[in-house]
């Protein structure tokens, strides 16, 4: 088959791989119908992973149809079209048991710090990604949720990452309604967490980012407030705006590559002598009031970062963070996306067939053409976008 | 949506009138509260699963009386000298420093060797061409 297949720091290929088999009677094979570029994906393409290892196939966010399931994946069969978690969960260990299946702990060999993920480096069990023709799913019929006649892919592929962990980080925020909520990042989480945000009961939401064409969605799209960072002294701004006190929830939805710190990108990004850049998270300790919450989905890897904790220590904060369990999340936000409360389809700006993967990332990564969210078609010929 | 109290950097005391909005305040709305619930399997569930087989090398981090778990990823195993550095850092768990540093190390050392095995070619073509070069050079000064 043809798999995305990473060639080194900033360069991926399409390359011929081995078709996927039945390795565990729980499997499913799918075949790929949409698989969507994740922000976190950059962080794989720009080598801060670590045990990312050339020939790797990324994308964990996948809707396919089943090609061939496995004889313990008996309630899903040839046909069934599926949306996949990005979490690979079991289902009944101590943490999946109690709905945290971001924290499964029969998937991932590798590291205590994570479950099995697609398409993640080895740092998160060495499964092969959804960028590909076809993907073996593990867990077939415990994890991924039938996709609704009425659905198109485009409709749904958000809600196998991007769309829970937005929502799970507005959560997180525990909102009592009226609340002043900032969100760092207006790329597909971010603006998922605005709108998430206003769900449960935000009364004013800011939006921070300093491409023009982002805020400029997050106004239409997502009802925020929006602040450029390169134009402003942005703790300063958001202060003013908050009494001089800050808001009572701040939302990193940016990780580990942050602009805004020539001296932190120079260390974590280009160097690599640290994981990445950690302005995002600290700007959040210094944008929210004292007992204020700090929510955090932007993905940060190991080993550490410069962080500025001390602050978040003496104002007093709380600080919520996790990979979304995405499995707890669908059968609510499917609601959301049907009803039309979410129109998860609308930040889908760019469609690349399979061969053209390079392009989509290049696109994404450099922010051109106004993209937001990239999805691969791996079994269609055509740019659309 | 009030358009009006959008992207002034002013304060939006009324908040747009989005579809929705508040219908999650109710804790009980909320998915992902408890962040812990009293345990039940998800549907579905076939628990403990059966072992996966595979010959693909697999690594497990270093840390005492863990078990291997039952299902894993076997996407490009590893191979060459990178392969060795990262076998070295799953000697250690991954509370140590040194286990992340060294798969940050095998992963720049990955990439070279894939840089190599591509440039092979070429390089065995410029070798040959040297030295064909050369003793031609040789035979005519002679």
């Amino acid at each position: 088959m043809r798999a995305l297949s990473y060639d080194g720091p900033y360069r991926v290929a399409v390359k011929q791989k081995p078709d996927p088999r039945i390795e565990h009677p729980q499997d499913a094979i799918l075949r790929v119908t949409c698989a969507a570029i994740c922000g976190s994906d950059l962080h794989l393409l720009h080598g801060l992973v670590p045990d990312t290892r050339i020939g790797s196939t990324f994308g964990h966010e996948i809707v396919g149809v089943v090609e061939e399931a496995g004889p313990e994946a008996r309630e899903v069969s040839r046909g069934d079209r599926l949306m996949v978690p990005f979490n690979i969960s079991c289902g009944g260990c101590y943490y999946c048991e109690r709905g945290l299946t971001a924290c499964c702990e029969s998937t991932n060999p590798s590291s205590d710090v994570a479950c099995g993920v697609f398409g993640y480096s080895h740092t998160t069990g060495g499964y092969a990604g959804g960028q590909a023709e076809y993907v073996r799913v593990p867990f077939a019929a415990v994890g991924p949720m039938k996709v609704p006649d009425d659905m198109q892919d485009e409709d749904v592929i958000a809600l196998t990452d991007a769309l829970p962990t937005g929502y799970q980080a507005a959560e997180m925020c525990d909102l009592e309604g009226g609340e002043t909520v900032v969100v760092f990042g207006a790329g597909p989480v971010g603006l998922f967490a605005m709108r998430s945000a206003w769900l449960l009961g935000a009364g004013r939401v800011i939006a921070v980012d300093k491409v023009d064409y982002r805020l400029d969605f997050a106004r239409r799209w997502a009802g925020a407030e929006t602040l450029n960072f390169e134009q402003v002294d942005i703790i300063t701004e958001i202060k003013g705006m908050t009494d001089e006190r800050g808001a009572d929830a701040t939302i990193d939805a940016v990780g580990c590559e942050a602009a805004g710190s020539p001296m932190q990108r120079a260390v974590g990004i280009y160097a690599k002598n640290v994981a990445g850049s950690s302005v995002a998270l600290n700007w959040c300790f210094h944008a929210t009031r004292k007992g204020g919450t700090v929510s955090v989905v932007g993905v940060y890897g190991p080993p550490f970062n410069l962080v500025d904790f001390g602050t978040a220590m003496n104002k007093c904060q709380t600080i919520r963070t996790g990979q979304c369990s995405v499995k707890r999340y669908m059968p609510q936000l499917l609601e959301h996306v049907r009803t039309g409360r979410i129109d998860a389809k609308a930040l889908i700006t760019h469609r690349y067939p399979l061969a053209r993967a390079s392009e989509a990332y290049h696109t994404f990564a450099q922010k051109k053409d106004g993209c937001i969210k990239p999805v691969l078609l791996p079994h269609s010929g055509e740019t659309v976008h | 949506m009030d358009e009006t109290t959008l992207g002034t950097g002013e304060p939006a005391r009324t908040p747009p009138r989005l579809e929705g909005a508040g219908m999650d305040l109710d804790p009980s709305r909320r998915p992902g509260v408890p962040r812990m619930h009293e345990p039940r399997p998800l549907p579905n569930t076939r628990f403990p699963p059966e072992r996966q087989r595979s010959d693909v090398k697999v690594f497990m981090h270093g840390r005492p009386n863990k078990q291997f778990p039952p299902v894993f990823g076997t996407d490009a195993p590893p191979h060459g000298l990178s392969g060795k550095i990262r076998e070295a850092a799953y000697r250690y768990p991954d509370h140590y420093m040194r286990h992340w540093t060294m798969l940050l190390f095998a992963d720049r050392v990955d990439s070279w060797e894939h840089r190599l095995w591509k440039m092979a070619p070429a390089l065995v073509l410029g070798v040959v061409g040297w030295a064909a070069l050369s003793a031609a050079g040789h035979r005519r000064w002679r």
